[in-house]
């Protein structure tokens, strides 16, 4: 493929994921909003931490020497901490009040972590891991995130099996097949993973923003009856 | 015993004013039946609806009859509800 046309592919691309990020982040911050529990600020935190590393990605693309080398790191770690984040408040939706002050702790790790690994970038002092290992890495902990993200939504479905609930653990699934597809690119550079990572990715987000819609919009319906 | 998890006030409000939209359809809104759906003691569901007057949710304490504030809450309250349970987000 011609190197402009890619870049202006890939522009394009991250700017599209980004935007639908910031729209899901509207809808993921609704539950926060009418209980006031902390514990669903993972969700829009989540959705927003992936959407400003695909913001980033396209202005990397878009301006390739602007930032310099050390900004791909930076957006390896803020991925995966959207999907830890995402993690924490599945797993802390299920406790009971009393582990407020635990979910509190976490989440001030997850920031403190998400600052640490942005001065690990500013400050050119400090030598970085190879880029190949650590976005290996960080891609398997993604995986892993993914799976975990997948089997307690679709835990949660079998509980109190509805049609309605099969959507999300789907999302999911393709978010995680995206990922394992980037790991076999970076393992033996497979353009066929490359393109497929690309493409379930917009699928996955793409049915996050369909879930958001019908729930917000199908409500609506029924109250107007 | 079965124990129920702890609400916070705010799943309180939905859930009754919820209750007392439903309960409106009847003639008369039957305050132990609320009581009884809700599972709270009554001298809390007195002050519960106490706290929602003052909101301006309900019209007043006797008719017990939302108002559009208290309509448009459970409107969203709804919304939101319905979100979560298709996200797999429990709340409890």
């Amino acid at each position: 493929m011609d190197p402009y046309a890619y870049q202006t592919f890939r522009v394009i691309y991250e700017a599209t994921s980004a935007i639908i990020c910031f729209i899901l982040v509207r809808y993921m911050i609704k539950p926060y909003q009418i209980t006031r529990e902390s514990r669903y600020l993972g969700l829009p935190l989540g959705f927003g931490f992936l959407g400003a590393t695909y913001a980033l990605s396209s202005f990397v693309y878009f301006q390739p020497y602007f930032f310099g080398n050390r900004t791909i790191y930076f957006q390896l770690v803020v991925r995966t901490l959207a999907f830890v984040f995402l993690c924490v408040t599945y797993f802390f939706s299920r406790r009971s009040g009393d582990s407020r002050r635990l979910w509190n702790t976490t989440i001030a790790l997850l920031i403190i972590a998400f600052l640490a690994s942005f001065l690990l970038v500013i400050i050119p002092d400090i030598a970085l891991p190879n880029y190949q290992l650590t976005s290996s890495f960080t891609r398997i902990l993604n995986l892993m995130c993914i799976v975990y993200l997948c089997v307690h939504t679709l835990r949660s479905h079998i509980e109190k099996p509805d049609p309605k609930t099969l959507w999300i653990p789907l999302g999911y699934f393709l978010l995680g097949i995206s990922q394992y597809s980037l790991i076999i690119y970076a393992i033996d550079n497979s353009m066929s993973a490359w393109w497929g990572a690309l493409a379930i990715r917009w699928a996955g987000l793409a049915m996050f923003l369909f879930v958001s819609y019908k729930s917000f919009y199908n409500i609506k319906k029924e109250m107007n009856k | 015993m079965k124990q129920i998890a702890r609400r916070d006030r705010l799943k309180i409000y939905g859930d009754l004013l919820s209750l007392l939209y439903a309960e409106s359809r009847e003639e008369n809104i039957v305050l132990t039946h609320v009581q009884v759906q809700l599972k709270v003691p009554f001298d809390r569901l007195k002050m519960y609806i106490s706290e929602l007057n003052d909101l301006g949710l309900i019209q007043d304490q006797t008719s017990l009859k939302l108002t559009e504030k208290g309509k448009q809450y459970i409107v969203e309250y709804g919304k939101v509800l319905d979100f979560m349970k298709r996200m797999g987000v429990a709340y409890r």
